[in-house]
Order: structure tokens, then C-alpha cells, then sequence
């Protein structure tokens, strides 16, 4: 009787049901919460539309180092979560990944801003669709800067003067910010920005954009910050070994008042909090500057392989998650605000996005800003320009130094593409 | 041997060899044609000829910083780990009380240290706020920046792998144990001291030990990746960017497969004449049983 059960069920889900059933892959990295979100949100999709979904997670160490060895080999997955600056690397003209465009009827594209949609678009082909839209805020303690009887700064002026009173008030391992490491030339790339309304590179001559002078002018305005004790000196910061701010115990206890990072990041910083309160205050504006000098971009996009051999189904799980009520609810905040129109909506009706995440987020939406080229996140750009900056903090080369070793250096990586 | 067991033997084997010819032998080779191309992991290999080898040697910095920080690293991690194990080893070869107690108690870092795990907590200990600055305040002694000094950065991570003597002091301890007694003996009524015994019987007797530690360790300090990719990040200023880590940034995370390719194989010339070398200097140092030198 077993046996004859089994061979019945077996028979009905070759036959029967899997005549539409595609067994598909989805790949991410994340921490727990998003594993356990997306998780849930495949489980209701597939059960939803009929098809057998076989998630692969890791974290985000190593990720990309996975993601390119399987797209070497063709082994991708069918939906792959994917760093945006990533789609350049993988899909230059746009064929490295499925045209979404194609797939226009399955999943509803108009829950994606034009804007939204151009930023993932290689060679006129829609590679991704954001999950959501992030950009570089300041973030401060307010109770640090309570005790130091200030108020929050909103300008870069502000932040400067803010310095020596906490320092006196609250002792001189107290620092306004904290900028360290990569933080420090995204931070570089905002002062550009709103000194002369230059991105770091023109996506249409391929090169670096600003001057020598615009650069050393930027790079000296990181020395002031460290001459003036606003943000400790890069060699004293390394002292902690490679440590992240958020595991940082001067962070937490609020010795560490400020930092610049992703608006999407707001948990990660503010849980290990123990002494005060993480607030957004936007972008800190540079005497005479015109515009906000954003950092913007799609924090991540949805990508279904070019060798896929169920794209359709895929398109279909992936809508779901991104633009049906199911997935929606289960998927959340897990990758910050969801950029889509349609989930964004559900969620703010259940009450499901808090308060400062918006408010963050609004701040990066409403800033102005040159475009953000994606290759200035590609890997070797972005260890140019640690490199060099390390060296100026270090006191090895000079202001005119970094900012020529810049310019050369990311113009020969640039001339690849 | 009958043919038949001999081919039974084969038999055993072949799965091993299957696993070896395609999972070391093909790559290992297939990277020796690939350090010749500009493969991006992307795109189909281009031949390039020498071009890779060429900027190695010629215009890459990075290449000479880290070549300079990686023979540094092994030049001092090896003999001060190799001496650091025999010393322990002729310690623990004595008859004390607990003696298996402590033999395991210093096993116990070298299974331990490669890990994730210890390389944290090693960046816990020497942090500015660690329990090596603390210790020393308790002396009044001002903290030091162990991992933002460029110049203690790359000790820290010496320290790490010094620490990690296990393997090699259980190998010495073995040797030191498989000495014939009787030769203490005639020593001790001939009168001789401590220092003489040590250094014109034990000594001589565990050459072979130690020539085996120092190939083994040597092969293995050339590889080190874990300790200074989580501890410094090959930081500061790249003082701590040993050859492996650079070789890792290259391929994985700027896909220069064929680039990454050619250090590996200038790592691997290293080694081969590093070992070369002290196989050729062995004749004159390491004395096998039978030996008819005097």
C-alpha cells in the first residue's frame, strides 16, 4: 500500500503538476534577517505560482568571489541578487545578464521609476530591477552631542567647530565623526561634488572628472578635519586592528558621535548603540556650494541569468516578490526602502516601515547631486583610492601627490572599458 | 607480486590519482598557461606572451612591497618559530609531573590557529584597547599602536604564526624521545654538562627533524593568508599585504586571472628555490643514521 501511494505521488508530480513547475535557483548574500525574509518570501512565491525554489545565501564577504566564478562557468543562478556596481564587470554591453525589458509582460515594470530602471539599463538592456535606492548620509549620535551641550551640526562648518567643545566637555577620545579607510574617499568624492558639481568620473569620456586642484582641495579639507581633532587620524583608528565602526566599543558607548554611510545601513549602526540615539542628519553643506553633492545609487538589483533555462518562471517568482502582496509582506525592509512603487506602498499602509528609515531615506531621494558613475565602485578604482589616501594619512605623499596618483591611476583602470 | 594484486593496487589508487590529475595537476598547470594570458574570468583568455611577467618586474610597486613584506615575514617567522618549538619540545621531553597535560595544553594553539577564530581574538589582544596594552599600563608603560604602525604591524602577525608551534614541536618532541639513551649516558661519565649534551648529541641527532620543520614551515609561511586578511587587512600601508593576499585581490576581486596566475607562479618559483637551496645546504648541516661523516 506504501509503495503504490508512493509511485502514485510520484507519477501526479512528474504528469500532473509539473508540466508548468520549473525548479529554479536564487542566490544573495545578507545577514540573518534578510536570509530568513527571502526565505519565506520564495517559499510563497513558489507555492504560489507552482515552481520549486532552491535558495543559495552566504554573507557578504566572498560573495562577489562566488557570484563571478559561477558566471565564469555558467553555473548562476536563474535570479541573482546583484551588487550594482557590480553590472558593468559582468555585463559591459548589457548580454551578461537577461534583458528585463523582454520580459515586460510577466513583470510589471512600472512600479520602477525611469530613473529607477536607467541605473541598472547596460547597453540599452534593463539588467536588474533595484531592490532599493540608497545614498551616503551623516549619521550622529545626539546624545553625545547633548552631553557636549551642542547641537547637531548641519553644516561642515558646524561639524568643524563641534570639535574642541566636545573634546573639552566630554574628554579627547571623543570625536564629532568618523572617517577611516574607504569612508574617507566616498566622503572625498561629496566634497567634490559640492565644490564644483563634479562626479568622480565622467561616464562619457571615461575618465576622472575633477582637476588636480578640485582634488587636492577636497583631500586638504580631510587633513583640516583631522588637524582640528573632528575625526581621529587614520593611524590611530587602525590601532583597533580591521575592525568595522559598528563593532567598534567607542561607538557604542558614543565616543565616536558621527559617521558617513548608506541611509539603508540604520540598524546595523544603531543597534550597538548603548549611550545616546542614532539620527539622520542628511547631507552637511560646504560654504558656497550649489548642490548636495549625493551619493546615490540602486543599492542592489534582481537579475535573471542569461542562461537561464526558465526565464519566464523566474520573471514570474521575481514579480512576485518584488510587486505581489505575498511577496511583498514576507521580503519587508529586509534590503532597506524597496524601490518598487507597488511594495513600498503595502508596507507604509501595514506600518511596516519605521519612521527614521524614511526619513533617512527621503533625505537621500530629495539631494541633489552629479550622476554617480558605477565605476566608481569598481574594485580596483576603489582600492586606488584607499590606497592613496592611506599614504596621504600616513604623511608618505603630499595633497598634490594623491590627488596626480588618483587621476592617473583610475584613468589607466578606466581606459580597460 | 602477482599481476593480479598489482592491479588491485592500482585499482586503489586510481580514484586518488583521478582526484589528483584533475583537481591539482590540470589547474596547477592550466595556471601556468593562464599567467601568460589577460583571462578576466569574463571573457575567453587572450594570449599576451610575457606582458604579465613583464609589468610584474618592472612597473609593479604593489608586486615589490609585498614581495619585500613577504620575505621579511618568512625570514623571521620560521627560525623563531623553529627555535621556539625545539626549546619547548626539550622542555616537555623531560619527565615532569602533568607532563601530558601540558604536551596537550601546547598542541592546543597550532590546531586552533589557523583558524577565523583566533585570528579575531589575536586583533582583540593587540587592539589599542586590547589585553597586551592593558597588561602594560599596569606598568605604567604608555599602550602601543601594534596594527596602526606600519613598523608593528607585521610582528603582530609573526607573533601569530610563532605561536601556532605545535605541529612542529611535536615533531621535535618525537625525534627527541627516538634519541638513544645510551649516549646521554656515555656523555654524563665523560662529564659533560647540559649545554655540551644538548649541543653535540641532541643537536646532530634531530638534524633531519629539522630540516623536515624548516621546508614544511617555510612552504606553509609563504602561503599565509588567514592571519593578516582578518587582523590588518594587509595594512597599514600594505606592511602586512603578504603575497597571498595580493594574489587573492587580483583574481577575485579584480579578475586579473591571468595577472594573479603570474605572481602565483613567481610565489612558486620562490619556494622551489628557497627549498632547492636548503637541500643542497643540507649536505653540509643534516646528518642521517649511518652517516660516515665525522
Amino acid at each position: 500500500m506504501k509503495r503504490s501511494t508512493t509511485a502514485l505521488a510520484t507519477v501526479l508530480a512528474l504528469v500532473g503538476f509539473g508540466a508548468n513547475a520549473a525548479e529554479l535557483r536564487m542566490s544573495w548574500w545578507g545577514g540573518d534577517s534578510r536570509h530568513l525574509a527571502t526565505q519565506e518570501g520564495l517559499k510563497v512565491c513558489g507555492e504560489k505560482h507552482g515552481h520549486v525554489m532552491k535558495p543559495e545565501f552566504t554573507g557578504w564577504s566572498g560573495h562577489l568571489e562566488k557570484l563571478s566564478t559561477q558566471l565564469a562557468g555558467g553555473t548562476e543562478a536563474d535570479i541573482m541578487q546583484v551588487n550594482w556596481p557590480w553590472l558593468p564587470l559582468f555585463s559591459a554591453d548589457g548580454t551578461g545578464f537577461a534583458d528585463l525589458n523582454t520580459l515586460g509582460e510577466i513583470i510589471d515594470l512600472a512600479s520602477w521609476s525611469d530613473a529607477a530602471k536607467a541605473s541598472s539599463t547596460l547597453g540599452g538592456k534593463l539588467n536588474g530591477l533595484p531592490a532599493s535606492q540608497t545614498g551616503l548620509i551623516y549619521w550622529f549620535n545626539k546624545g553625545t552631542f547633548d552631553a557636549a551641550g551642542l547641537a547637531v551640526p548641519t553644516t561642515l562648518a558646524e561639524l568643524v567647530a563641534s570639535a574642541a567643545p566636545m573634546k573639552e566637555k566630554l574628554g579627547d577620545d571623543h570625536f564629532p565623526l568618523y572617517l577611516v579607510g574607504e569612508d574617507v574617499s566616498k566622503w572625498m568624492q561629496n566634497i567634490v561634488a559640492q565644490n564644483t558639481g563634479k562626479g568622480l568620473i565622467d561616464n562619457e569620456t571615461m575618465k576622472v572628472a575633477p582637476s588636480a586642484e578640485e582634488l587636492v582641495a577636497a583631500i586638504e579639507t580631510y587633513a583640516m578635519l583631522v588637524e582640528q581633532g573632528v575625526t581621529p587620524a587614520w593611524p590611530d583608528a587602525a590601532a583597533a586592528g580591521n575592525i568595522k565602526l559598528h563593532e567598534n566599543p567607542n561607538w557604542a558607548a558614543g565616543k565616536i558621535a558621527g559617521t558617513y554611510v548608506w541611509d539603508s545601513t540604520y540598524f546595523k549602526y544603531s543597534d550597538p548603540i548603548t549611550n545616546g540615539e542614532l539620527i539622520p542628519a542628511g547631507l552637511l553643506a560646504v560654504d558656497g556650494s550649489d548642490n548636495d553633492g549625493v551619493y546615490r545609487k540602486a543599492s542592489m538589483v534582481f537579475s535573471i541569468s542569461a542562461n537561464s533555462e526558465n526565464t519566464e518562471a523566474a520573471a514570474t517568482v521575481l514579480n512576485c516578490l518584488l510587486n505581489e502582496p505575498e511577496g511583498i509582506a514576507a521580503m519587508a525592509t529586509a534590503r532597506g526602502l524597496p524601490a518598487s512603487s507597488v511594495a513600498h506602498k503595502q508596507l507604509a499602509d501595514n506600518g511596516k516601515i519605521v519612521a527614521v528609515q524614511t526619513e533617512a531615506n527621503n533625505m537621500v531621494l530629495d539631494a541633489s547631486g552629479p550622476e554617480v558613475s558605477a565605476f566608481a565602485e569598481h574594485p580596483e578604482v576603489r582600492s586606488i583610492l584607499k590606497d592613496t589616501m592611506e599614504l596621504f594619512a600616513y604623511g608618505e605623499i603630499t595633497a598634490e601627490e594623491a590627488a596626480g596618483d588618483i587621476i592617473m591611476n583610475v584613468n589607466e583602470v578606466l581606459e580597460k572599458y | 607480486m602477482g599481476s593480479d594484486s598489482r592491479f588491485l593496487g592500482l585499482a586503489y589508487v586510481t580514484p586518488y590519482i583521478i582526484g589528483l590529475l584533475i583537481f591539482t595537476a590540470f589547474p596547477f598547470l592550466y595556471s601556468f598557461y593562464l599567467s601568460f594570458t589577460d583571462y578576466s574570468l569574463m571573457s575567453e583568455p587572450n594570449w599576451v606572451g610575457t606582458k604579465n611577467y613583464e609589468k610584474l618586474f618592472t612597473r609593479d610597486r604593489t608586486f615589490d612591497k609585498s614581495l619585500k613584506v613577504t620575505l621579511i615575514y618568512v625570514f623571521s617567522t620560521v627560525p623563531l618559530k623553529l627555535v621556539f618549538a625545539l626549546f619547548i619540545a626539550v622542555i616537555l621531553n623531560y619527565r615532569l609531573k602533568f607532563i601530558n597535560f601540558f604536551r596537550t595544553a601546547y598542541y592546543v594553539p597550532s590546531i586552533l590557529g589557523g583558524s577565523i577564530a583566533i585570528a579575531v581574538l589575536w586583533r582583540y589582544i593587540f587592539a589599542d584597547t586590547g589585553l597586551v596594552n592593558m597588561a602594560l599600563a599596569v606598568f605604567g608603560i604608555e599602550g602601543i599602536n601594534w596594527f596602526g604602525d606600519p613598523t608593528n604591524a607585521l610582528f603582530t602577525i609573526t607573533l601569530l604564526r610563532c605561536w601556532q608551534f605545535g605541529s612542529a614541536m611535536v615533531i621535535f618532541l618525537a625525534a627527541l624521545q627516538s634519541i638513544d639513551k645510551s649516549l646521554y649516558e656515555a656523555a654524563w661519565i665523560d662529564g659533560a654538562n647540559q649545554w655540551q649534551v644538548f649541543r653535540n648529541i641532541t643537536l646532530p641527532l634531530i638534524t633531519p627533524v629539522i630540516f623536515f620543520n624548516l621546508i614544511m614551515q617555510t612552504v606553509q609561511a609563504f602561503q599565509e593568508f588567514n592571519g593578516p586578511y582578518i587582523i590588518t587587512e594587509g595594512g597599514p600601508l600594505k606592511s602586512t599585504y603578504l603575497l597571498p593576499l595580493y594574489i587573492y585581490e587580483k583574481a577575485f576581486k579584480n579578475f586579473e586571472m591571468g595577472y594573479a596566475s603570474a605572481i602565483a607562479w613567481v610565489l612558486f618559483a620562490i619556494v622551489m628555490v628557497m627549498t632547492v637551496i636548503a637541500f643542497w645546504s643540507s649536505k653540509k648541516w643534516v646528518y642521517y643514521a649511518g652517516d660516515k661523516r665525522s
